[in-house]
């Protein structure tokens, strides 16, 4: 597919400065506007199991559409959420980027990810690699780019897991 | 960390809690927090309930041909469940009988024997010693064939349509007479598959919370906590108005789990639990709406029980699928939701500390979109990440973390004490104890050795 959008150069910086919002968004608990980053059709993916590749014939830490995520958001900000009771804090950390041209004038960008959370009773870390698959954003507020997938690949996915109480 | 399960020969240690000092432990209306936080209690929790009652180990499709094998746990023991050659079904404890070293190290295998990785003493799948390296520098004394040297295994492996126990005694009831009625749930979970195979596939979960073994099954059939407890996930999804006609990736199923939950206090009562011997229970279904209704109808759902009536007759295929009931508990270690291929294995730790397996499973026979739902199901109910089970899990360690000062003494377990008589089965409407009450009457008679007493729940 390399058609003329494709042949635009990626705009390398504009890409990191995206991937750094977009872990801020949800380090300041702004997951209504972290959710506004998603594409229609956008997908949030933890899979169970390493290199998972079927989405639908095996089970995934998180497998979620808007309409999904929506209703996680919603609860989110729900008072009588228990496991988010304080709200657990997170610090993002994302290193190694590399960025590549994809289907249809998408970009690839691909990062070493850390999450460090703190939630009442103690801290957990998540660590792992993180793929994003965007799309050039249009209209306001859109910024410059808009999620087509943000998956996750946690080094211990099939691991044993304690509660996971908020988007990474 | 922990202490070892055996005292005998070490004076440092003090006695066991005595029969009498552990059925202080249980009254009718209410249980004592030591059950929950004391090390001794547990550790003869471990002897004399893991230790001796029919524990669920695997299932025989993950272990499907000769020389398979799948790491599990029995209480704390890590052992594995391997088939032999000969088709044969083995539970040995995966540790070197030379200096203790795990044998196997992934979670499962295809092996001819087992190593050991440290000095190549090798087993077979039975547990017995096969052949250690350099020989002679072995004492006189020295006999492969000492049953000593064979891995400890299992006295009693056995099997109910592929849903594979194992047993630390000797002897005791037979695992038929052990599940009871219970078989119900089980048959149900099988006679759903078209061609009559189950098979579990689709990954699964190891969820780990702080808190005791036994909250997770006096949680699962607990009819009153969801309206409380899930509360967010129930608004969140009440927000969210559907229309189920309207295709969606995940066929609304995360919509409905989440719904489910909120019940009313009419709709509590009406719930049926069915209180067994030996500690089981289960409940009535309480998914009404879309895809997960019993009475769901749509083209997957369709074509599924076009293959469940041409495999087993109209009328027979319709008394399967009417079966609706929800988190049949295989006290003390096994959950079992037959309508949507799931199953949960409960597995201590430490008082304090639970790892809760979490499964699904393809039907023989049936369309891939069903087995799509079951891996869905999974994810929405018992994915680390999942809306539902995160909530459930923070109240286990709410719980865990009310126990440990030592300043509340007692726990309440008498809801709708005085509704229920009978003996053997008791139902019970859904806003009853009584699951929590059998269970701790099942714990009274491993921990105390009594006999079971029948009598009001
Ligand atoms: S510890 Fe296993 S062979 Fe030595
Ligand atoms: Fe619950």
């Amino acid at each position: 597919m390399n058609g003329a959008v494709a042949t635009r150069p990626i705009d390398r910086a504009a890409v990191e400065e995206f991937l750094f919002r977009e872990a801020r968004l949800l380090d300041d608990g702004r997951f209504e506007d972290w959710l506004a980053l998603f594409d229609e059709d956008g997908l949030y993916w933890i899979p169970g199991l390493p290199g998972q590749t079927d989405r639908f014939g095996a089970a995934s830490i998180v497998h979620e559409d808007r309409t999904v995520l929506r209703m996680r958001v919603r609860r989110l900000g729900h008072p009588r959420a228990w496991s988010l009771m304080p709200l657990p804090r997170t610090a993002h950390m994302l290193g190694g980027v590399t960025v590549s041209p994809a289907e249809n004038g998408a970009v690839e960008a691909v990062a070493a990810l850390q999450v460090a959370l703190y939630r009442a009773g103690g801290r957990t870390r998540y660590d792992g690699r993180q793929t994003m698959l965007l799309r050039p954003g249009f209209g306001p507020g859109g910024g410059d780019f808009r999620i087509a997938l943000k998956r996750i690949d946690l080094i211990d996915c099939d691991g044993v897991q304690g509660v996971m109480p908020v988007p990474i | 960390m922990s202490r070892p399960v055996s005292r005998s020969g070490d004076n440092s240690l003090p006695p066991p809690p005595g029969a009498a000092e552990i059925a202080a432990l249980v009254e009718p209306g209410r249980v004592h927090r030591r059950a929950y936080t004391d090390r001794a209690i547990f550790d003869l929790e471990m002897e004399r309930i893991f230790g001796r009652a029919w524990i669920f180990v695997a299932h025989a499709s993950q272990i499907p041909g000769p020389n398979d094998l799948i790491r599990t746990r029995l209480g704390l023991r890590d052992v594995l469940a391997t088939r032999d050659a000969d088709g044969r079904v083995h539970v040995v404890e995966n540790r070197c009988t030379h200096r203790g070293t795990t044998l196997c190290s992934v979670e499962r295998a295809n092996a001819a024997s087992l190593v050991c990785p440290y000095h190549a003493w090798t087993f077979a799948l039975d547990g017995v010693l096969r052949s250690v390296p350099h020989r002679k520098s072995m004492p006189a004394s020295f006999d492969i064939a000492d049953p000593r040297l064979a891995l400890f295994r299992a006295p009693r492996v056995a099997d109910y349509r592929g849903f594979i126990f194992a047993s630390l005694a000797e002897d005791g009831p037979s695992l038929e007479d052990f599940l009871g009625d219970m078989t119900d749930a089980l048959d149900n979970f099988i006679d759903r598959a078209p061609d009559g195979e189950v098979f579990q596939e689709g990954g699964l979960f190891r969820l780990e919370y702080r808190g005791n073994w036994k909250l997770h099954h006096e949680n699962a059939n607990d009819t009153m906590h969801p309206g409380f407890v899930h509360e967010s996930s129930v608004n969140a999804a009440r927000e969210d108005s559907r229309d189920y006609a309207e295709p969606v990736f995940d066929e609304h199923q995360a919509h409905v789990q989440m719904l489910s939950n909120g019940f009313s206090v009419r709709e509590w009562q009406s719930l049926g639990l069915q209180g067994l011997a030996n500690g089981h229970s289960y409940m009535d279904g309480f998914y009404t709406r879309g895809i997960l209704s019993p009475d769901r109808d749509d083209p997957i759902s369709r074509s599924y029980r076009d293959a469940l009536e041409a495999a087993r007759g109209r009328e027979a295929a319709a008394g399967i699928l009417a079966m609706d009931r929800f988190n049949n508990l295989v006290w003390p270690n096994l959950n079992i939701n037959a309508q949507y291929q799931q199953i949960r294995i409960v597995q201590p730790v430490a008082p304090d500390r639970t790892v809760v397996q979490a499964m699904c499973f393809r039907l023989g026979g049936a369309p891939e979109g069903m087995f799509h739902r079951a891996v869905r199901f999974l994810t929405n109910l018992s994915s680390p990440a999942s809306m539902i089970f995160a909530d459930d899990a923070e109240i286990f360690e709410k719980v865990q973390a009310g126990l440990a000062d030592g300043s509340r003494e007692w726990l309440d377990q008498s809801r709708g004490i005085d509704e229920a008589v009978g003996n053997g089965r008791v139902a019970s409407a859904g806003a009853s104890e009584l699951p929590i009450r059998g269970q701790f009457r099942a714990w009274l008679d491993h921990m105390a050795a009594r006999e079971l007493r029948p009598g009001p729940l």
